[in-house]
This record gives C-alpha cells, structure tokens and sequence, in this order.
C-alpha cells in the first residue's frame, strides 16, 4: 500500500509540479496569479503590494521585485486591527471599533476614505459591489457586541450604513461564493445563507462536520479551516455543499 | 488565590497581547504547577527547512489556496502543504518549519509568510521543495513578542519568557511564577 501511495503522490507531484511552473513561468510581476486567503488574515496581496496589518499598524510591501519585498508604507492607526480584506480597489479593515474602508488607487499610499463604527468586537469581512458582510464575536477580550452578521449597505463606498444584523452563536470566518454566504460558527456549525437579497437573507442551511473557523470558494471547492484541520466541499452547486474529504491528524 | 487570579486576569485583559509580570507581593511565594518555556536561540529558532512528510497537525491556522494546492499554518511552527489536484484524496504532503510563523499570502511563485517579526519570501517554484530566499528583519515589531508560543496554550501560571531567545514551546513544572493568563 505504502510504495503505492508514494508513487501516486509522487506522479500527482510532478504533474502538479510541472503546472505550476508552467502556469508561473510566463508571469511577470504585475500578472503573476495571487491566491485566494480566508477571511482572518493579517496579510493580503493587492496588485503589486503586500498589505499587512498587526495590532496597531498598517504597512504596504512593494512587491515589484516579487523575491524582495520593499517597504513603502507605514501607518500607525489608533484602533485594534484585526483583519485585512481586499475588494477591487479597496482595502476593508475590520477593526475591534469597526469597519474602516481604504483606497489604494494609489497602491503604495492607502487612504481611509470611510468608516462604519460598532461596538467593539472581532471582526472579519467579505465584500462585493454593495454589500460588505462583517460578522461580529463579542467576547470578554474582544468586546460586548452582540454576536451575529452585520450586513452593511457600501453602495456609497465613503459611507457604509448598516442595514441588517441576525444574530448568530460565535460567528467567525466567512466566505462568499456567487449569492451564497458560508459563516463559520465554531462548534454551532457552518452556516450557509442566501443573500441574493443581501438585506433579507435566508438560511439554507448548516453543515456540522467539525469545529468551524474560516472558510475558502476556491474553483467550485470549499476550503473550511476547522479547528482540527481542513474540510473540502464541492460548492458547484454553491447553495448545496457537499462534502469531499476532512484533513485532520 | 482566587483574588490573585482575578486581578491578573484583569490586568492580562488590559494588555490582550503582552505577557504581564506580576507585581512583587501579587506572586505566589511557594512554587506551583504551571507552564515553563522551552527556549531556543533566536538565530536557531528562525532557521527554515522544509520536511518532505506529511506532518501531524498541532494547532490549526489560516488557510491559503492557489493552483492545485492548499498551505494551512501550523500555529507557531510552521505551513503545511496540501496537494489539492483531487479534493477526494487531497492530503498533507510536507511541512515547512517556520517557528513564529501565523500569517500567509502567496502571489505567482511566492509565498510571504511572518517568522517572529521577520518578512520571509519563499520560493515555490517547486512546491514540494520550497526554500527561503530573503528575510526582512524586524518587519512588523508588534510581533516580536507578540507570537503565538510567546503564552502557554492553557490558562494557568507561568514563567514570563525572555525576550531574547525564541519560546518554540512549554512544559508542565513545578514553577516559580511570574505571569499568568
């Protein structure tokens, strides 16, 4: 059995392998194919720069030479950032105090153009042209916010305006795939909501195969960090996931 | 005691992030059961080697995908590589030991990844055998105490560690304790 899972892997390698190299081979710097991360990350790559946040600061890594990153920018920012998420142009930062929007049409000097306040909690957030999805954990460390899905009107990109909140236990990562929205809810399970009326959204569904933290739509697959692992689910079918295989120890 | 747990509570709780020395008089005298550091040199501990095994996982972390592949962080230790060329059978397939490391992006052929406070590229030409190829020290200073072996997994008393050497883990002991979480 052994020799022959290691021949396989070895064959999935190579093929794998020769892909990649030939998908990067042509790539210069500024079409080289960025990934896809979840919704917790501190690090995001927009174009040809690294934005990376930690507690208190805001910094932009020039990746014009992609096997030296250079720093360009340094911002200290008077609120607790949590996490970082790219939508066309834009930078959405959760914060413990809200959701802080910036431009980056000039890459290497992000502005912060517009802001929602809330109460403070944690924060990720997932966007498209007028919806910025944020869920919110309060907590004794993050902050007592009611817990749920924040769903923000960014119609008016200077000005988001929340429109409706629904309640959930310990919402954490999320992921939106066409006009499904997948809320990791820790051990309440991996919610899955249309939100085709993005204001009035309806449950579908909730899957419970793990402990649920974030989530990746990734080429028809969902990547779900869960606490002990990865789970993947065919989304071709974005509203019914179906499970493929669970990667844990 | 319980007093003493809940003012250093209090006082952790004020400063999520940094570990909190307790005020003399606040310590418990005697030695009691809790978490030690198990420190290695700094210039040791940020050494990167990519191991072409599949690997246990020790504490979930963010996730990244591009092409056929997958990287999950391991906590504090280092990024798993998943091959993903077929969902049903996608499995670990190695590890790169990356003490310090939480965060991920990748774009093109490089991987950016955190070691302690550190910026490193990786190159992922090949992904089953991907090497660092530059480093920015001291990148992002908040990190530099604030990694995730910096505390003990467990609530607890504990030894603060040193800022000096890298803490690549933690060990029960009997311990004479100066912060707690």
């Amino acid at each position: 059995m052994r020799p022959k899972l290691a021949i396989l892997i070895s064959g999935l390698l190579i093929i794998a392998t020769t892909l990649f190299v030939a998908c990067t081979k042509d790539g210069t710097a500024s079409n080289a194919s960025t990934g896809k991360g979840g919704s917790l990350t501190r690090f995001t790559i927009s174009g040809d720069h690294l934005y990376v946040v930690d507690n208190h600061f805001l910094y932009a890594y020039s990746l014009l030479n992609p096997q030296k990153p250079e720093r360009v920018y340094t911002s200290p920012l008077n609120f607790d950032i949590e996490t970082i998420y790219p939508f066309k142009n834009y930078l959405f930062l959760g914060t413990r105090t809200g959701l802080y929007v910036y431009s980056i049409d000039t890459a290497a000097k992000p502005r912060l153009i517009g802001e929602a306040r809330h109460a403070r909690s944690c924060d990720p957030v997932v966007a498209n042209d007028s919806v910025a999805f944020v869920t919110l954990k309060g907590s004794a460390i993050c902050g007592p916010a009611t817990s749920g899905l924040y769903i923000n009107d960014i119609t008016n990109i200077n000005k988001p305006i929340l429109r409706k909140t629904i309640e959930l236990p310990d919402p954490v990562g999320l992921g939106l795939q066409d006009s499904i929205l997948y809320v990791c809810c820790g051990p309440a399970g991996l919610k899955v909501f249309n939100v085709k009326q993005p204001y009035s959204p309806t449950l579908i569904s909730t899957a419970m195969d793990g402990k649920y933290v974030d989530v990746i739509p990734y080429n028809g697959i969902l990547i779900c960090f869960v606490e002990d692992g990865i789970i993947l689910y065919d989304i071709t079918k974005p509203d019914l996931p179906q499970k493929l295989n669970k990667i844990v120890n | 005691m319980k007093c003493i747990q809940i003012v250093a509570a209090l006082v952790l709780l004020s400063a999520c992030w940094k570990p909190v020395d307790f005020r003399e008089k606040e310590r418990p005298m005697k030695k009691v059961w809790g978490n030690k550091p198990v420190y290695a040199a700094m210039n040791t501990a940020k050494q990167i080697t990519f191991l072409v095994q599949k690997q246990p996982l020790h504490k979930a972390g963010n996730i990244y995908a591009i092409g056929n592949y997958i990287f999950q962080v391991d906590v504090g230790r280092g990024i798993h590589v998943i091959d993903n060329s077929d969902p049903v059978k996608a499995d670990r397939i190695g590890f790169l030991t990356l003490n310090g490391c939480e965060q991920i992006s990748i774009r093109g052929s490089y991987l950016y990844t955190n070691s302690f406070a550190d910026l490193v590229t990786i190159d992922l030409s090949n992904p089953t055998r991907p090497i660092e190829i530059s480093r920015v020290p001291n990148a992002f200073p908040e990190m530099a105490y604030n990694y995730p072996m910096a505390q003990p997994a467990e609530t607890g008393y504990f030894t603060c560690p040193r800022t000096d050497s890298a803490v690549v883990g933690w060990i029960k002991d009997s311990i004479h304790a100066t912060c707690f979480k």
